[in-house]
């Protein structure tokens, strides 16, 4: 009996305490008493049901309901919106911070991009090959937070130490109407109208960047390798067929109502029971996932698109994407021959921004077609 | 505390009004019971991680830019006349109707490749039913060139994509070479008869008697009169007996002879038929492109490739669609 008053009672404070603080039930560790480690053999499927939301999250949407605009007055407030941004104090206005070296171990920010589509390409050796259409549609850096700062952050994960402060990259102006007084008021230090889409970059303190700096394509250097992030298509609930690619059942031979079915979900014995992890009907896609190492072919400065290695970056059509300097070691920057710090500003261009840049064994599409010498 | 007492105890005791009044006073805002509700109701909703062609064509040209795009007004140049059925002298440069692929910058662009690769090589005019030859780079032919002749059965693809099939018998043997039209490797693209045939694509002579589909190498370029229409071939051609990689009685093909089949196979044609599909508006609006869109694009096609047509001594694109 006294173990389940024991039950009891620690259900109950912790129900009281959920209630109190808004914090889920599951948060808590002592929800359930035993727990033993168990075998995981793939990755976690479920999501949590319920955030926590972080200290710096504001709410993004507008609940005013705005009246109805005559086309005169509708006009004449785009035009005070468009003066109000055109005219803001920005920290860009004050002198730039100084530029630093590149070193073995920077991290510079990336940039947030919206995939286009898959066109093909040829190398100088007359191979094709796909790359996928990154557009930088105005990106923003909004606000950079030093290490010292961003450890004290929610968010931070030790293993980080001092080696990272963060930038914040938006990208995509919009009307400031559609959003919350709080959610506009993030966007007052850079000086800019709040952005459709934010992101974070952990960044070394010497590729700090000044907030209000304009990112765009000439960010990155055809040739350089890069990794891009982004949210797989969501396939909603899938079966086993299409979510595992199981095989399912013959159509024929007295198979009833088991077509696409999974098969047996465990053995017996010692192993019995089913397992962590098992592959399973659920939720496909929308999930980040990176693809590393990918190489800029070419980048097309009157669109500031970026031509990406591959034909598989994750997602549909005008996803959004983050990409930034590749991790891997091997093809990492070296610091002899590295891109722009922290990012492309005019002067580093003297001779002017050409409309394309190639990587020197991208086939050039004005030029003869390949042939081998004899 | 009298009261956490009570809920430690199971909660059973305390009348219900009576927590929510006494937690109501200071949590008002976290435990708002609708907040929570409306909450759910936002996350079951289905959403998009992606954005819609109309929202990004918004960002792009948005006035709140710092450098919005420009929309660039097409040069009148002595108001193009574009033949009516060009679209079937280059109908590579219509996009994918697909509405899941369409992207204006990134059809814009890769029309541009298009425009350089052809001031670079000559790609003439040809249709499913031409007789072509095809000079490669290829690292294991002597002389480190191969050319290849062959009937064209097949078009496909669109922008840099497109591609085109030639069929050969050499040495008893059917051969089918793939090429892609804008390909970094092709030297020369020769068009030895111009013709057409009477279907879109000529599988079936992969079915038909070796002689339908064999080109002699040296064959001798065939010269269109100036100012002549494209001619159509309207031989039919006569199948091998079953068995044959397609069913050919459901294809509706009109070079084909009597294929003298038991009623039966056409009974089961009929039945699997969709004859309605050719009335159906919304199936053909859904698998073209805008008529709008298509008159301006391959007016700009027709203005870009103008130069290196007239260039080249090509005469006037003229296609009469005589089927």
């Amino acid at each position: 009996m006294a173990t389940v008053s024991a039950v009891t009672l620690r259900n109950a404070l912790c129900q009281l305490q959920c209630r109190l603080t808004g914090v889920p039930q599951h948060a808590f560790g002592y929800v359930g008493l035993v727990s033993n480690y168990c075998q995981v053999r793939t990755k976690k499927q479920t999501k949590a049901q319920y955030k926590l939301e972080p200290d710096w999250f504001v709410n993004r949407k507008n609940r005013r309901q705005g009246k109805a605009l005559t086309g005169d007055n509708e006009d004449f407030v785009q035009e005070v919106i468009g003066d109000t941004y055109r005219n803001q104090d920005s920290m860009l206005k004050e002198d730039p911070w100084p530029r630093q070296e590149y070193h073995r171990n920077t991290r510079r920010t990336g940039v947030v991009a919206i995939k286009l589509g898959v066109v093909p390409q040829w190398t100088k050796e007359g191979h094709k090959f796909f790359t996928t259409l990154l557009q930088v549609i105005d990106n923003h850096v909004i606000r950079y937070t030093p290490p010292e700062e961003f450890e004290k952050t929610s968010g931070w994960k030790p293993w980080w130490g001092q080696r990272f402060g963060s930038v914040v990259v938006g990208a995509m102006s919009s009307d400031p109407r559609n959003f919350s007084k709080a959610y506009n008021n993030l966007f007052t230090e850079a000086g800019v109208p709040p952005k459709k889409k934010l992101t974070r970059f952990l960044v070394t303190p010497d590729a700090a960047i000044q907030p209000g700096t304009p990112l765009t394509a000439m960010h990155f250097r055809a040739g350089d390798h890069v990794d891009v992030q982004a949210k797989t298509i969501d396939y909603g609930f899938q079966g086993v067929v299409k979510r595992w690619g199981m095989k399912g059942m013959p159509a024929s031979h007295g198979v009833t109502k088991a077509h696409r079915k999974m098969g047996s979900t465990g053995g017996g014995g010692d192993k019995s029971g089913i397992w962590k992890g098992k592959k399973m009907p659920g939720h496909m896609g929308d999930k980040w996932r990176i693809l590393k190492g990918l190489k800029i072919w070419r980048i097309n400065t009157k669109y500031n698109v970026l031509y990406v290695q591959g034909p598989n970056i994750p997602g549909n059509t005008h996803g959004v994407v983050r990409i930034y300097d590749t991790i891997l070691r091997y093809k990492r920057p070296a610091p002899d021959n590295h891109p722009p710090m922290p990012t492309w500003a005019e002067e580093d261009s003297q001779q002017g921004v050409e409309l394309e840049y190639f990587d020197e064994n991208l086939h050039v599409m004005s030029e003869a077609s390949v042939s081998y010498s004899q | 505390m009298a009261l956490l007492a009570h809920v430690a105890r199971g909660c059973s005791r305390i009348p219900k009004l009576q927590l929510e009044a006494a937690l109501s006073v200071r949590f008002q805002s976290t435990l708002s019971h609708n907040d929570t509700k409306a909450r759910r109701a936002r996350e079951l909703r289905p959403r998009r991680n992606y954005l819609l062609n109309d929202e990004v064509e918004q960002h792009r040209k948005s006035l709140l830019q710092q450098s919005p795009e420009v929309e660039e007004i097409p040069v009148q140049q002595a108001e193009a006349n574009v033949p009516r059925d060009f679209r079937h002298v280059m109908p590579e440069f219509l996009p994918d109707p697909n509405p899941l692929y369409r992207d204006r910058v990134t059809e814009k662009l890769e029309r541009m490749d298009m425009y350089r690769r052809r001031t670079c090589i000559d790609i003439p005019e040809f249709y499913v039913g031409s007789i072509m030859a095809v000079t490669m780079a290829d690292h294991h032919a002597p002389g480190k060139q191969s050319r290849f002749v062959g009937i064209c059965i097949q078009r496909s693809g669109t922008g840099l994509r497109a591609d085109f099939t030639l069929r050969n018998v050499i040495d008893g043997q059917g051969v089918e070479v793939r090429f892609d039209m804008y390909g970094a490797s092709l030297q020369k693209i020769e068009v030895l008869k111009l013709e057409q045939r009477l279907d879109d694509e000529l599988f079936y002579l992969r079915d038909a008697a070796q002689e339908y589909s064999t080109i002699p190498f040296d064959f001798e370029p065939v010269p269109l009169p100036k100012g002549a229409t494209v001619p159509v071939n309207s031989t039919k051609v006569k199948l091998n007996p079953r068995p044959w990689l397609e069913r050919w009685e459901r294809h509706e093909l009109k070079g084909v002879e009597d294929l003298n089949l038991p009623e039966k196979k056409y009974r089961r044609a009929r039945q699997v038929a969709k004859p309605w599909e050719r009335w159906d508006l919304m199936k053909r609006q859904r698998e073209s492109i805008n008529e709008d869109e298509e008159e301006s694009i391959m007016k700009e096609t027709y203005m870009e490739t103008e130069s290196t047509r007239r260039a080249r001594g090509r005469q006037k694109a003229s296609l009469k669609k005589t089927r």
